[in-house]
């Protein structure tokens, strides 16, 4: 699904991703775990194919070198991408937003577009699923949204688009616990023989609840460990330092 | 450059005036002769030079009255409405099926005299020539139950020409008014509109006012606009005009008697070649007014937005309340506005605020919504759109709300 060689992300100058490589199958789910600053949204924002960074190495995202290729159209090849801090759009109604979203991704896959009906039925049936109140959609893009609702309305996003390689930026961050189990639950009802998660998270809390195929350690723009779900555990207790 | 001869004969040959009436007129006449168009040289004029953009535009101008014959003219099908026939800024037609037509006096120009002679050339140009507009008044206590459409059209065969028009709106207590002007161009050449409107609202009246244009025009638009509230009363107007070469609002609102209210808002989408300013002077003259002041404007290609707008307050007009804020939004390099706040308080006891803000696309935005598969195009429509969005949600009427939104989106689409 995903292949990374030697990725190296720079900004501003200032050396970011320092030779990384991770491959992820399909129906794998990774962890990514390390202190601030090590590089973690870099990863997160240069697989999205965010404007600003220079960068060197292989990004291959189902056999094709993703790096001509842009936000938009990664998008479209079922990459998503959920914001460590969504953002707020003033006056875009986030139904109409997710809708048109929906469909442009759609009509490049070559599916029929959803019309109105056919859109709020599918709303409707994702948001009862993840347990979220489908109201937020008719409110404006995450505006006034809690902390919490914007992160459900990430995670509900996901289940509409329906991607395959996600990857979550540290979405449980500053989440309640009720809403931590909701995420969980976006992800593990998505999880299937087809789909890729790259999990980017600080904290072991959210991988009690999202079992992850492996664990990464990255520090100072490389990965410096990897193993299983019993790394974080580790983690948690001895933290970072020990492993420089 | 002198591009046009005026003389006291234009004057000499204007139907049916007083006396009195002509000598106002030939006064008028001589302080725009002593001055000429207005340029940038006047501080109200800094940012839009209309004495360079008529030398630019213009070889040669004429006053002479424009003729106002037409055929027909397709009305609006989106809204039931009544209306009134503007062609070329003469009264032509009129329907009021709505309403009891008893209750609405609807005539030619303002024939009325009674204005001081202004230090602003164009509107001195307009007492002096102006023969042509219409002056509607409406009854006590009565209430439109439809919109009333103004139908402004400009017809092919007023090339070169400057047309003087004189409005007169006024709502007598008790009475509510909601009107939509909205201006046709047929005329694929070039001319100047001056337009002087006096609005005047009585104890406990509303008016609602909202602007728009069908099509693009070459035309030269001024428009002063001069507003009297009294007690209680509440005005508005809603600026979304586009498409026209260069326009130029100058709105004036007195609020002179206690509680009345005033609100100015725009969403303007400029497009390649188009200047168009926003003026205002807002006074307020009694205590507990409010005002409120929103202009947004998006700006494409080399196109050149203006705002200037100043709030006076006098020492007895405490419990103030006064609102002002500019945005501008900056889709290239070549684009500019221009925004001079101006706030004049002389009473300690009041609120008033002023923002202005002006910037391009916000790249995170953009990102954010481009990584759900949205174009970068579509991504900027949805940008524009929710930027423009707080002065549409204003309109309450459903229908003529969905009327502008879908004029919007043709003009976001076609930039």
């Amino acid at each position: 699904m995903l292949e990374i060689k030697n990725l190296q992300a720079s900004i501003n100058k200032k050396s970011i991703l320092k030779g990384l490589n991770l491959t992820i199958k399909p129906g794998e789910l990774h962890a990514i775990m390390g202190p601030n600053g090590s590089g973690k949204s870099t990863l997160a924002n240069v697989l999205s194919g965010k404007n600003g960074y220079e960068i060197s190495g292989e990004i291959n995202y189902k056999g094709e070198n993703l790096k001509k290729i842009p936000v938009d159209e990664r998008a479209r090849k079922g990459i998503f991408l959920a914001f460590q801090y969504p953002l707020e759009i003033p006056g875009v109604n986030t139904n109409i937003f997710l809708k048109t979203s929906l469909n442009s991704i759609r009509k490049s896959k070559g599916e029929k577009e959803l019309d109105t009906l056919e859109f709020l039925k599918l709303i409707k049936e994702k948001s009862t699923e993840l347990g979220i109140d489908e109201k937020i959609l008719s409110r404006q893009l995450n505006v006034g949204f809690s902390g919490g609702e914007k992160k459900k309305n990430e995670i509900l996003q996901m289940k509409i688009l329906d991607p395959n390689l996600i990857i979550l930026d540290e979405t449980d961050s500053g989440l309640d616990i009720d809403a931590l189990k909701i995420v969980a639950k976006g992800v593990n009802s998505s999880r299937n023989s087809k789909k890729s998660f790259l999990v980017i998270t600080h904290y072991q809390r959210l991988l009690d609840h999202i079992k992850p195929d492996f664990v990464h350690v990255l520090s100072d723009g490389k990965i410096i460990k990897t193993g299983c779900g019993e790394l974080a555990e580790e983690l948690e207790k001895t933290g970072y330092k020990k492993l420089n | 450059m002198q591009i046009f001869e005026i003389n006291s004969t234009q004057i000499d040959k204007i139907k049916k005036i007083t006396t009195e009436e002509k000598s106002f007129r030939i006064k008028n006449l001589e302080f725009f002769k002593s001055t000429g168009f207005p340029n940038k040289r006047l501080e109200d004029w800094k940012f839009s030079d209309f004495k360079g953009i008529v030398d630019k535009n213009f070889k040669e101008l004429d006053t002479i009255k424009a003729p106002s014959n037409i055929k027909k003219i397709d009305l609006l099908k989106d809204f039931e409405h009544n209306y009134i026939l503007l062609v070329n800024g003469n009264l032509h037609a009129s329907n009021f099926d709505y309403e009891e037509k008893s209750k609405i006096k609807i005539n030619s120009y303002d024939k009325s005299i009674d204005y001081k002679i202004s230090k602003n050339p164009l509107i001195c140009l307009n007492h002096a020539l102006a023969e042509n507009g219409y002056s509607l008044e409406i009854d006590k206590d009565y209430k439109f139950r439809k919109v009333l459409v103004i139908y402004n059209l400009f017809t092919k065969d007023i090339k070169n020409k400057i047309l003087n028009n004189k409005n007169k709106i006024k709502v007598n207590e008790e009475a509510e008014l909601h009107i939509i002007e909205y201006t046709i161009n047929e005329s694929k050449s070039k001319f100047i509109n001056n337009v002087y409107e006096n609005i005047i609202l009585e104890k406990n009246s509303k008016l609602r006012s909202l602007c728009l244009q069908n099509n693009k025009s070459d035309g030269i638009f001024y428009k002063f606009l001069k507003n009297k509230l009294s007690l209680n009363s509440e005005y508005s107007n809603l600026i979304f005009s586009s498409g026209l070469k260069f326009n130029k609002l100058d709105i004036e609102c007195d609020l002179t008697k206690e509680n009345s209210r005033c609100n100015i808002l725009s969403a303007l989408f400029l497009n390649k070649n188009e200047h168009q300013e926003i003026k205002t002077l807002i006074n307020h003259l009694a205590p507990n007014c409010k005002s409120n002041q929103n202009v947004k404007n998006v700006l494409c290609s080399d196109s050149k937005g203006v705002y200037q707008g100043k709030i006076y307050v006098k020492d007895i007009a405490q419990k103030t309340d006064a609102y002002q804020l500019s945005k501008a939004l900056l889709l290239d390099d070549n684009a500019e506005f221009n925004s001079k706040p101006e706030l004049e308080i002389y009473a300690d006891d009041v609120k008033c605020s002023h923002g202005s803000t002006s910037g391009n696309i916000d790249h995170d935005s953009l990102h954010y919504l481009m990584t759900r598969g949205l174009s970068r195009k579509d991504s900027i429509k949805f940008l524009i759109k929710g930027f423009l969005s707080d002065v549409i949600e204003f309109i309450k009427n459903p229908k003529i709300k969905k009327f502008i939104e879908s004029k919007l989106e043709k003009q976001i689409n076609e930039h």
